[in-house]
């Protein structure tokens, strides 16, 4: 088959592994009668200008990436689906043990450390939730961004990681990042999440979806949404990965969770 | 149905709560619900966190207030392993009087299984293999090409039997011997050391073709390795310590070389443990009666006790082999016709059977070295008796064994 007949999928190189998930993805799309290639970019600002100008059919995005491609187009695009961890995101605030709060606006003599300024989960969104209870970024004593690997949306964990570290080493009095990734730090043993404690958890969100443009044939995107659904975590050839993918069941997905991060960013935009 | 019940108590996450959780879950069907009662509200934050990334959700959020906090899980779908789930309590092995646990023991009722997948992996003897693992390809997966009944005692013999070469003999007692009774015990001690390399590579090139699941004979197999590394070790040592050197000859290469080059299990344990290291065991016996002083015959008296291992290894395997497909006793003959053919040589090398000679003469004196040389010519013609009843204890038949035993090398090994 010609690569021409293939779907092509664009996806962030945000760690070598993605190589890995990817190799295995497009094994998996092949056996099932659907051709699927892969393009791998450094960052999502690429990606999306890809799904954009059509370089590739489909874009693995995050929602900050998803919510800018579809303020570009103007137009809603089609969402061919999401991870199970993707659905009922959270973002923690944790403080140091004893330290917790009860309402928000107690963080407003604190210091505050965010994750990098394009990540959803870590930064973005955060802010919106707190302003949306009643505190406002400009209220906050001091915010302290960590702004490491821009342009991959938080995808690498490491500017969470550093706001866990600033807070429990007291450069900071309250840190943001994502639900699942703390759970991770406190399981995997990190001794920085070990002092801490969460004390803010805020209304959950959608994360990383399937983004294609409207005029991306619909049957085809029918076909590939119903190989990738099928996908199964206990199949032995795929767990490793979709481990690596962070997935268990991939979900349809659609544009219900992503109402408050667009409403952030065109809050943000305007504030700009 | 109602919700289980657990009670978390002041448990949190990376604090043992995930193993409390983790314990639970595994006992609950997927779509069952766990309540879980946390103390503090942080736990209660973390857990829709923890249970996403695990495939579980958080259905409810309850704040009883100086009650703690109540989550409730609903258990994912999807198996934390890939596998038959393990069976609960087995029979263990059994403990033997003096509280000895021996491997031949492990198995249970099952047995050694007769043939096992080529591609399957690293799993010990009573787990439950995880499916998903890298495939692997191992040429030696069918017991009976494989097997020898004793295999697993004879490697809890060897585990029981370990010496040391730099301690346990007394080397200071060969300082000093006379120049031509070292120089001759130089040259023999070579000529072992070499052999011993052979004796070395052999079951170590069949190492790592061998299936792991037949972890009886990776132990056997890994302690005639170590066996022949420090007899290797012994024989260098001796043939130094008297300050002359040796010749490793070329025609001991030579046959050697030959033994290297056998790919077939079977075929190697007869040319090596049968013929070669039989012959040795006469070798090893002659040396230690002969030997001038005390540190060459704790080497040799060492070193047979070994080689007695590898040859009832050898004998039995082939035993087995033969027992099982008759067929393979042409194809064992051929084997040894094989090498045979790319031997040159038509003796032991002289300066090996001057060397013995002088051994057992103790010293170059024309009546002692009569009775040397005699002594060398009862030494081929026991080793010669002894390959051809070991032949026979193997499973060949008169004229096979002598056939096998005409064909051995002159080199011994």
């Amino acid at each position: 088959m010609s690569p021409t007949s293939e779907i092509t999928v664009g996806a962030v190189a945000y760690h070598p592994r993605v190589v890995t998930v990817w190799e295995s993805f497009r094994d998996y799309f092949r056996d099932r009668g659907i051709p699927t290639d892969y393009i791998l970019y450094s960052n999502y600002e690429r990606l999306v200008q890809a799904v954009l100008e059509s370089s590739v059919d489909i874009g693995w995005n995050t929602n900050t990436a998803f919510v800018a491609l579809e303020r570009q187009l103007g137009d809603e695009a089609q969402i061919l689906g999401m991870r199970d961890i993707d659905a009922e995101f959270a973002t923690v605030i944790v403080t140091r043990r004893g330290e917790t709060f009860d309402r928000v606006q107690e963080l407003a003599d604190r210091r505050l450390a965010l994750g990098s300024r394009d990540s959803g989960h870590a930064a973005i969104l955060p802010l919106y939730y707190l302003e949306e209870q009643g505190l406002r970024a400009e209220s906050i004593r001091k915010i302290i961004r960590f702004d490491t690997d821009i342009g991959k949306h938080g995808d690498t964990g490491d500017s969470e990681m550093r706001v866990v570290q600033a807070v429990a080493e007291g450069e900071a009095d309250a840190g943001a990042l994502g639900d699942a990734t703390w759970a991770r730090f406190r399981t995997e043993g990190l001794p920085a999440a070990a002092e801490l404690e969460v004390s803010w958890r805020s209304p959950t969100y959608y994360h990383c979806n399937f983004t294609a443009l409207p005029s991306f044939d619909l049957e085809l995107a029918a076909r590939w949404q119903a190989a990738l659904l099928a996908m199964n975590y206990d199949d032995p050839s795929m767990r490793q990965a979709m481990t690596l993918e962070g997935v268990r069941n991939w979900l349809s997905g659609n544009r219900s969770g992503y109402k408050s991060l667009a409403a952030a960013m065109e809050r943000e935009s305007a504030a700009v | 149905m109602n919700p289980h019940r657990l009670d978390a108590e002041l448990l949190e996450l990376g604090g043992g709560l995930e193993v409390l959780l983790q314990a639970t879950l595994v006992g609950i069907k997927p779509d069952q619900q766990v309540d879980v009662t946390v103390l503090s509200r942080g736990t209660a934050l973390e857990l829709p966190g923890w249970a996403r990334l695990h495939g579980h959700e958080v259905v409810d959020e309850l704040d009883r207030g100086a009650g703690g906090y109540v989550v409730r899980l609903r258990r994912g779908h999807g198996e934390r392993v890939l596998a038959d789930g393990v069976a609960g309590h087995h029979d263990p092995p059994p403990i033997r009087p003096g509280g000895e646990l021996h491997s031949s023991d492990l198995r249970g009722n099952g047995g050694v299984p007769e043939m096992v997948p080529r591609d399957v992996g690293f799993v010990p003897i009573g787990a439950v293999a995880e499916k998903g693992a890298p495939q692997f390809d191992w040429r030696l997966h069918r017991r009976d090409t494989i097997w020898a009944p004793e295999v697993a005692d004879l490697a809890e013999q060897a585990s029981g039997e370990q010496w040391d070469a730099s301690r346990d003999i007394p080397w200071e007692t060969a300082r000093d011997l006379p120049e031509h009774i070292e120089r001759a015990v130089a040259q023999v001690m070579t000529f072992i050391a070499q052999n011993e390399y052979a004796a070395l590579y052999v079951p170590a090139g069949f190492l790592p073709q061998m299936h792991p699941s037949y972890a009886e004979l990776l132990l056997w197999l890994s302690s005639h390795i170590y066996d022949e590394a420090r007899h290797i070790e012994v024989f260098t040592k001796r043939a130094l310590i008297g300050g002359y050197q040796g010749y490793a000859l070329a025609s001991t290469e030579l046959s050697l070389h030959s033994l290297l080059a056998e790919h077939d299990f079977t075929a190697a344990a007869l040319l090596l443990n049968v013929l070669g290291e039989g012959t040795f065991l006469d070798l090893l016996r002659f040396i230690e009666r002969y030997a001038p002083d005390a540190a060459t015959a704790a080497a040799a008296r060492l070193a047979h006790r070994d080689e007695r291992r590898h040859v009832h290894f050898g004998i039995s395997h082939v035993r087995h082999v033969l027992a099982n497909n008759p067929e393979q006793r042409a194809m064992l003959v051929h084997s040894a016709e094989q090498r045979a053919a790319k031997l040159t040589e038509m003796s032991l090398s002289p300066l090996l059977t001057e060397g013995l000679m002088i051994l057992a003469a103790g010293s170059l004196r024309p009546r002692a070295l009569s009775e040397g040389a005699d002594a060398v010519r009862a030494l081929m013609q026991t080793m010669e008796r002894n390959r051809i009843r070991r032949l026979r204890s193997a499973g060949f038949d008169e004229i096979e064994a002598h056939l096998i035993s005409d064909l051995h090398t002159p080199n011994l090994m």
